[in-house]
C-alpha cells in the first residue's frame, strides 16, 4: 500500500500534462477526466476529484484550457474543457521535459 | 440521494459560502458526482455503497477549495483599485500640501509622503504599506481599514489622528505627536513607539500584547478593553493614565513613575485580575499616595515602591 502512495505521488505531479493529453483528443467534461484515466491506466490509477479541479483551475489560470457549457438535451449541462494553442505547446513542453528526465533516471536507476 | 450528495458538499463548503469561484467549483463536483453515482447504481451497486464510493473519489477537497478561494480574493482586491483610479504605488508626495485629501481605495503601497501635509485627509480601504509619512503633519486624519505596515510615522504629527480596525504591524512610531489620538480596533503587532509623549490619547479594544513601548510618556492615556500581557513598561511615566478592563497578566512596570493612575476591573475583581494585579512586578517604582493606596487595596506588591 505504501508503495501505492509513493506512485500516486510521483504521478500525481503530471496531472497538468495528463489532462492536456486528454484534452489534445478532444474536449472533455470533468468526469469524463477521472473516468479516461482510470481507463486509460487500466485502473491502476484513480485521479481524485480534487486533484482533477486543482490542475483544471490551474490550468485554466495559465491560458492552458479554457470551458464551455456543452448543450445536454436532457440532465444537467455540462462544462467542457478545450485545449488552447497555448496548451499544446505547454504539452509539448512537459512531454519532452520527461522524456529527458526519463532518460536520465532510466540510466540512474 | 443527490440530496445526500448536496447536503454532503454544503457541509465541505460552509466556510467558503459567498465565494463565486468555490460556488462554481461545488456546482461542477456536484455534476461528476452525481453521474458517477448513477453510473455506480446502473452497474448494480446498492445505495450505500455507492454514496460511499462516490464520496470517495472527491479526495482532498479542502485543499483545492483553498486554493480557490485565495486565488479569486487576490483578484477581487486588484479589481477594486483598479476601480478607484488612483492606482499610485510607489509614489512621491514628499513635502507636499493635501488638505483633506482622499485617498479611498488606493494602492499607495511604497510611497513616500514625508514632510507632506496631509491635515484632515482620510486613508480608507487603502494599501500604504511601507510608506514613509516621517514629519508629516497628519493632524485631525484618518486611516481605517487600511494595510498600513511596516509603516514610517517618524516624528510626524498624529494630532487627533483616528485609526480604526487598521494593520500597524511593524510600523514605527519614533518620536511621533500622539495628542488625542484614537486608536481602535487595529492590529499593532511589532509597532514601535520610542520616545513618544502619549497625551490624551485613547486605546481601544486593541491586541497590545506585541507592541513595544520604549522611553515614553503616558499623559492621561486611556487604555480601555486591551490586552496588555507581557508588556515591559519600566522606567516609563504615567500620570492619569487609566486601564479600563485591560489584560495586565505579567506587566511590568519596574522603576516606572505613576502619578494618579488607576486600575478598572472587568465588570468585578475576579480572582483572575487579582492575580494579574498581584503578580505586577512594580520594583524599583515611584508613585504618588492615590496610586500607593488604591493598589495596595487590591493586594498589589508595593514592597519595593517609592511613594512621592
Amino acid at each position: 500500500m505504501s508503495d501505492n502512495k509513493i506512485s500516486a505521488d510521483l504521478l500525481r505531479g503530471h496531472t497538468d500534462t495528463i489532462i492536456l493529453k486528454l484534452l489534445i483528443d478532444g474536449d472533455k467534461y470533468g468526469y469524463e477526466i477521472t473516468k479516461l484515466i482510470q481507463t486509460n491506466s487500466g485502473g491502476e490509477y484513480e485521479l481524485k476529484e480534487a486533484t482533477m479541479y486543482s490542475s483544471v483551475r490551474r490550468l485554466e489560470a495559465e491560458g492552458d484550457i479554457e470551458w464551455y457549457w456543452g448543450d445536454e438535451s436532457q440532465g444537467g449541462r455540462r462544462k467542457y474543457f478545450r485545449i488552447t494553442k497555448k496548451g499544446r505547446s505547454t504539452y509539448a513542453n512537459n512531454k519532452s521535459n520527461w522524456e529527458y528526465a526519463k532518460r536520465i533516471l532510466d540510466n540512474l536507476l | 440521494m443527490n440530496e445526500k450528495l448536496n447536503q454532503y458538499l454544503d457541509g465541505v463548503f460552509a466556510p467558503y459560502d459567498g465565494v463565486k469561484s468555490v460556488a462554481e467549483l461545488k456546482a461542477d463536483l456536484l455534476a461528476d458526482l452525481q453521474e458517477r453515482f448513477r453510473e455506480l447504481k446502473a452497474e448494480g451497486k446498492d445505495d450505500e455503497t455507492a454514496f460511499k464510493m462516490t464520496i470517495d473519489s472527491i479526495g482532498d477537497i479542502e485543499e483545492t477549495v483553498q486554493e480557490v478561494a485565495s486565488a479569486s480574493r487576490s483578484l477581487e482586491r486588484q479589481v477594486l483599485i483598479n476601480f478607484s483610479g488612483s492606482n499610485l504605488p510607489d509614489s512621491d508626495f514628499a513635502g507636499v500640501t493635501v488638505h483633506k485629501g482622499k485617498f479611498e481605495g488606493s494602492a499607495l503601497h511604497d510611497s513616500t509622503f514625508a514632510g507632506a501635509d496631509l491635515t484632515g485627509s482620510k486613508f480608507t480601504g487603502s494599501d500604504v504599506r511601507d510608506a514613509n509619512f516621517a514629519g508629516a503633519d497628519l493632524t485631525g486624519s484618518s486611516f481605517k481599514a487600511s494595510d498600513v505596515r511596516e509603516v514610517n510615522f517618524d516624528g510626524a504629527n498624529l494630532t487627533d489622528c483616528t485609526l480604526y480596525a487598521s494593520d500597524f504591524t511593524g510600523a514605527s512610531f519614533n518620536k511621533a505627536i500622539l495628542v488625542r489620538t484614537q486608536i481602535n480596533a487595529s492590529e499593532l503587532s511589532g509597532a514601535k513607539f520610542t520616545d513618544v509623549k502619549l497625551v490624551d490619547v485613547k486605546l481601544t479594544a486593541t491586541d497590545l500584547t506585541k507592541i513595544v513601548f520604549e522611553k515614553c510618556t503616558f499623559n492621561g492615556v486611556d487604555f480601555k478593553h486591551c490586552d496588555m500581557q507581557g508588556q515591559c513598561l519600566d522606567g516609563m511615566t504615567f500620570i492619569g493614565v487609566h486601564f479600563d478592563r485591560v489584560g495586565l497578566k505579567e506587566v511590568t512596570f519596574k522603576g516606572a513613575t505613576l502619578k494618579n493612575v488607576s486600575f478598572l476591573p472587568s465588570f468585578a475583581w475576579t480572582n483572575k485580575y487579582h492575580r494579574a494585579i498581584k503578580a505586577i512586578n512594580f520594583e524599583g517604582a515611584m508613585m504618588d499616595k492615590l496610586t500607593y493606596a488604591a493598589l495596595k487595596g487590591v493586594d498589589a506588591n508595593l514592597s519595593k515602591v517609592t511613594i512621592i
